[in-house]
């Protein structure tokens, strides 16, 4: 009991570690999102009225965050796959060929999410900023940004929700230079899922935002 | 051949536009959702309904039988208990049933699909009679007599003859979806399509006379709220803003369409005249505000996750502060309001039911649902009744609800998914 407790507050205090350093480059585009990382700075906003604890919400703070992956045997379907080394591109080796590439990160385009949450989990902004700089360096390149919800939950909120799901990645890829007029976003609620399943499973694939380039 | 026929019908026919109706949506006629009773009221006001003999599949006293019973507030006396019984227009003593039935109803059909019926009270042999004239839809005159019956016995307006709004999502497992809007009666017979798009269509919200739907559609790849007369098929875009174009909730005047919009960058609850287009905004948080639903002409309750959590919250008509209306859960929401009664979804434990509670006063509510992803719960407008979608056997089934919780059934479709029911008011034609 105390072992399994020990090691569950050491993977959350590396992740704590890890993260500002993945974060650095982008911090204050996380300050400015409507909800936070889960772990990383659940604090609250609006003078305190509208109080957005994101750890909280399903006592998750760690296993909602980073942690949860990894104690999850389903971890390899939602995390970015070259994630582990944080090595965030500058842009200038980005090229569009990327974008079909299997093997290039570009070519990773569903972002997945916490339950009932629109806050980026830390192991997607690499991911994020990658496509972001990408459409930052070549102008002409749009994008749309679909939000989806699982089943859980009544339907119009769940719209409302993945729509701002799609909003909080398009909040960080502006961060990184992508412009606006690049980016569009729509949230379809739980009308379309990938995966038929009413379980854990299934929910967590559903809630998702894909990216869906113009023409690639 | 047929058309030519048809048309000369029409042009006959006073009712030409619910003929018409009929008619462009012929195909889809006899489509109709498979009925399935999970209970029944024991302990409602005993009524014998005699058969009345009638053309159509189960007679029109099936149809009142089924109305009644769905009303969880009567019992149906088994036709078998009172042997014998003089038909209509014959020597009734009723007062010799007292013990068997508090009421008895005789209908004879005129032959032409109107009906004659006849209540009389078993306490004190008192006879009230109905005359109901023919319709087009021929289930109608019997859900018309159920709402007679209805009314004579509760002293409230019955509301069995009414239809309900749903879509239905064929291929749900598929990227060959295809969604569909229907209109059916309330009881489910006569379901008739009124759109069908791959992009999805959600929300459905019927004009106060009956006569035209308003709801969210995907179909240009962005969501649009558009209205689309139920009889002509005649559809209009009402607002295709940027962002989200959402659940829109028609206001008991006909005027408005309380609409959650997302085109300044959140979620926010507006109204936009039907007529005018004008548009103005209700609320003003940077959380999520959807869901409106109209609770009398000038006050709206819509969901908002304002306090972290998605509550049910109440604003006047014209906007100003909001006062939060839930507090037990971590999750309330969808709410829909009729007769100062107000269903909702209510999260509990990680499944989702549907409540009822009253507007009146009082803080408590009643569970009417126990399955694990009830939702979109709709409200008949007498507020006697609640239309609902749960998962039964892995598809989302339409189920009915009565709002004492003693009768409940479950309409499923041989298509596919039903979501987004939405009950119709009183019906005017």
């Amino acid at each position: 009991m105390k072992t399994a407790m020990r090691m569950t507050m050491k993977t959350v205090k590396t992740k704590r570690i890890i993260l500002p350093i993945i974060l650095s480059t982008l911090a204050l585009g996380a300050c400015s999102q409507t909800q936070n990382e889960p772990g990383v700075n659940a604090s609250s906003k609006d003078g305190g009225k509208t109080t957005v604890n994101a750890g909280s919400k399903n006592g998750t703070v760690g296993k909602g965050g980073a942690s949860n992956v990894t104690s999850n045997s389903t971890k390899g379907n939602y995390l970015p796959s070259n994630n582990a080394n944080s090595n965030v591109s500058d842009g200038s080796d980005l090229t569009l060929a990327g974008l079909k590439d299997p093997n290039n990160l570009l070519s990773q385009r569903v972002i997945y999410f916490d339950y009932n949450q629109s806050s980026i989990r830390p192991e997607y902004m690499v991911l994020i900023n990658t496509h972001a700089k990408l459409a930052a360096k070549f102008p002409q390149l749009k994008m749309r940004l679909e939000g989806h919800a699982d089943e859980r939950g009544s339907r119009e909120y769940n719209v409302a929700l993945s729509e701002q799901r799609a909003v909080s990645v398009r909040r960080i890829m502006g961060t990184q230079g992508a412009r606006s007029q690049q980016i569009r976003t729509i949230g379809y609620g739980e009308e379309i899922p990938v995966v038929q399943g009413h379980n854990k499973k299934s929910w967590q694939k559903n809630r998702r935002v894909e990216i869906k380039y113009d023409n690639y | 051949m047929i058309f030519t026929t048809n048309m000369t019908v029409i042009r006959n026919n006073i009712k030409s536009i619910s003929l018409l109706f009929i008619f462009l949506f012929s195909s889809s006629l006899h489509a109709e959702l498979q009925l399935s009773i999970s209970k029944s009221a024991n302990d409602g006001i005993p009524i014998y309904i005699a058969n009345i003999a009638a053309t159509i599949p189960g007679g029109h006293n099936g149809i009142i039988e089924a109305d009644l019973k769905r009303s969880g507030r009567f019992t149906i006396v088994d036709r078998a208990k009172i042997p014998n019984l003089a038909p209509f227009g014959g020597t009734l003593n009723a007062s010799a049933y007292q013990g068997i039935a508090d009421y008895i109803v005789r209908g004879k059909d005129d032959g032409n699909g109107g009906l004659s019926i006849e209540l009389t009270s078993t306490s004190d042999n008192a006879k009230t009679n109905y005359q109901i004239s023919a319709n087009s839809n021929s289930r109608r005159p019997a859900h018309k007599a159920a709402d007679q019956i209805y009314q004579k016995i509760t002293q409230e307006k019955g509301a069995f003859d009414t239809r309900l709004a749903y879509v239905t999502v064929i291929n749900n497992a598929s990227s060959n979806r295809l969604f569909k809007l229907f209109v059916s009666d309330a009881d489910g017979h006569n379901e008739q399509e009124i759109m069908s798009s791959r992009e999805p269509i959600t929300s459905p919200t019927w004009s106060p006379n009956g006569t035209e739907l308003a709801y969210t559609s995907f179909e240009l790849n962005r969501s649009g709220i558009y209205i689309q007369n139920i009889f002509s098929g005649a559809k209009r875009l009402i607002s295709g803003r940027k962002g989200s174009n959402n659940a829109p909730s028609w206001s008991p005047d006909g005027s408005k369409l309380a609409v959650s919009l997302s085109f300044d960058g959140n979620p926010e609850i507006y109204t936009i005249n039907v007529r005018s287009g004008a548009l103005k905004r209700i609320t003003n948080s940077s959380a999520i505000d959807t869901e409106p639903t109209w609770n009398g002409t000038n006050s709206i309750i819509f969901t908002s996750n304002r306090g972290g959590k998605p509550q049910l919250y109440r604003v006047s008509g014209s906007g100003g502060s909001a006062q939060r209306l839930t507090f037990g859960g971590k999750y309330n929401s969808a709410a829909d309001v009729a007769n100062k009664k107000m269903t909702f979804i209510t999260g509990n434990r990680g499944a989702f039911h549907v409540a009822i509670k009253s507007l009146g006063g009082g803080s408590g509510r009643d569970m009417l649902s126990n399955g694990r992803m009830d939702e979109t719960p709709t409200l008949a407008p007498n507020g006697t009744m609640v239309a609902y979608t749960t998962l039964r056997g892995g598809q989302n089934t339409l189920a009915v609800v009565s709002d004492n919780g003693k009768s409940k059934q479950f309409l499923r479709s041989a298509l596919g998914d039903i979501r987004y029911p939405a009950w119709s008011p009183y019906l005017h034609r």
